[in-house]
């Protein structure tokens, strides 16, 4: 009988991957997010609000990624920013070989601004890799404040969280005091930021934020 | 949920590793799973019958070996077990983000003749 010592990261195939695309993101200094959060909180709706917001400064580029359809896709096409559609066909997540086959459609030497739209759900895709800077999690006021602690892990990983549907709060029974104290218990340096993509409310304060990130990785890049 | 996925990819080392070393029959895999990896049991070891069955694999043993989860304080220096909802560290009080253990994902043995 053999005993063999393989001591090996299951997800290494797609960690590399990620780290080989980290790296060419790295030197054509491009701000990379990967977006997140439950079916329907407004993944596609803040981007199309942070889209109209900001392409006139940036270069953006967006992957969507869908099970099966290309419905966010053609959204997002209508704000003439570049869009790649990535199908999982069924998986839950992306993985960083989806992104990396995506990366043959990108003009990335044009390119201030990368955003992954992730497949909706609350508990696989933080655990890929995609090369992002960021992990943003989108999550609305209808899916109720307890979302935190009952699914902390994308809490606990997110540089960012984004409250949507701020505009439907008072027809809910969404305790934002507990809100912020469970998220911030999950992780204390979590940006919040509270917006209603109906009533294109935080919206500035998020894409200011945004911008100096990207402004920063830009010239990271002018550094080297 | 992508328990399918961890499980392929937990297959494919297998099986570069069966190739190297000429194996015909494997009776043990260890995996070290860290608790914040939201990896469910119940559902690697289904992936696990699932896949392995009709292979040299499959009258192995799956031991699924859980992993705590720990932070670094980088205030005092002091290493504790963390859990989701609280991350201060025992000696200062200050919360830590410098998780060290919890994310593992690791195929660490199999035995086979
Ligand atoms: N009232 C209100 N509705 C919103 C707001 N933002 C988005 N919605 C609505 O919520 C629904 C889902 O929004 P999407 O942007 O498609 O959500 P998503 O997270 O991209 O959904 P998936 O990609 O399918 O997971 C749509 O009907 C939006 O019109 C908001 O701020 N207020
Ligand atoms: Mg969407
Ligand atoms: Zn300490």
């Amino acid at each position: 009988m053999k005993q063999i010592l393989i001591e090996k990261n299951i997800l290494q195939n797609n960690d590399d991957i990620a780290s080989k695309n980290r790296q060419i993101l790295k030197d054509k200094g491009v701000f990379t997010i990967n977006l997140l959060g439950a079916p329907g909180g407004g993944k596609t709706s803040v981007l199309e609000q942070i889209i109209k917001n900001i392409k006139h400064n940036v270069d953006v580029t967006v992957i969507e990624g869908d099970l099966y359809t290309t419905k966010d896709a053609q959204r997002i096409e209508k704000h003439h920013v570049d869009v790649i559609q990535v199908n999982t066909g069924g998986a839950c997540h992306l993985d960083a070989s989806m992104i990396d086959q995506a990366f043959e459609h990108i003009d990335i030497n044009n390119l201030d601004f990368l955003v992954i739209e992730n497949v909706g759900n609350l508990v696989c895709p933080a655990s890929y890799d995609l090369s992002e800077d960021m992990k943003i999690t989108v999550m609305s006021v209808t899916e109720g404040n307890d979302k935190p602690l009952k699914y902390p892990a994308m809490f606990q990983r997110s540089n960012a969280l984004i409250l949507n549907k701020i505009d439907l709060i008072d027809s809910t029974d969404f305790d934002i005091e507990e809100f912020y104290k469970d998220v911030y218990s999950l992780n204390e340096n979590i940006k919040i930021f509270k917006v209603s993509c109906r009533e294109e409310r935080g919206i500035d304060e998020l894409c200011k934020y945004l911008e100096s990130q990207i402004n920063d990785k830009r010239r990271n890049k002018e550094f080297q | 949920m992508h328990e399918v996925a961890v499980m392929t990819e937990v297959f494919e080392i297998i099986n570069e590793n069966i190739k190297i070393y000429n194996l015909k029959k494997i009776d043990q895999i260890l995996l070290k799973i860290g608790e914040f990896t939201c990896v469910e049991e119940h559902a690697l070891r289904f992936s696990f019958e699932v896949i392995s069955k009709g292979t040299i694999c499959e009258n192995a043993k799956l031991i699924i070996q859980k992993v705590k989860a720990s932070a670094y304080c980088d205030n005092c220096g002091e290493t504790f077990y963390i859990c989701y909802t609280n991350k201060l560290c025992p000696k200062c009080n200050q919360f830590s983000s410098n998780i060290i253990t919890g994310y593992e994902l690791l195929l660490e043995k199999i035995e086979g003749e």
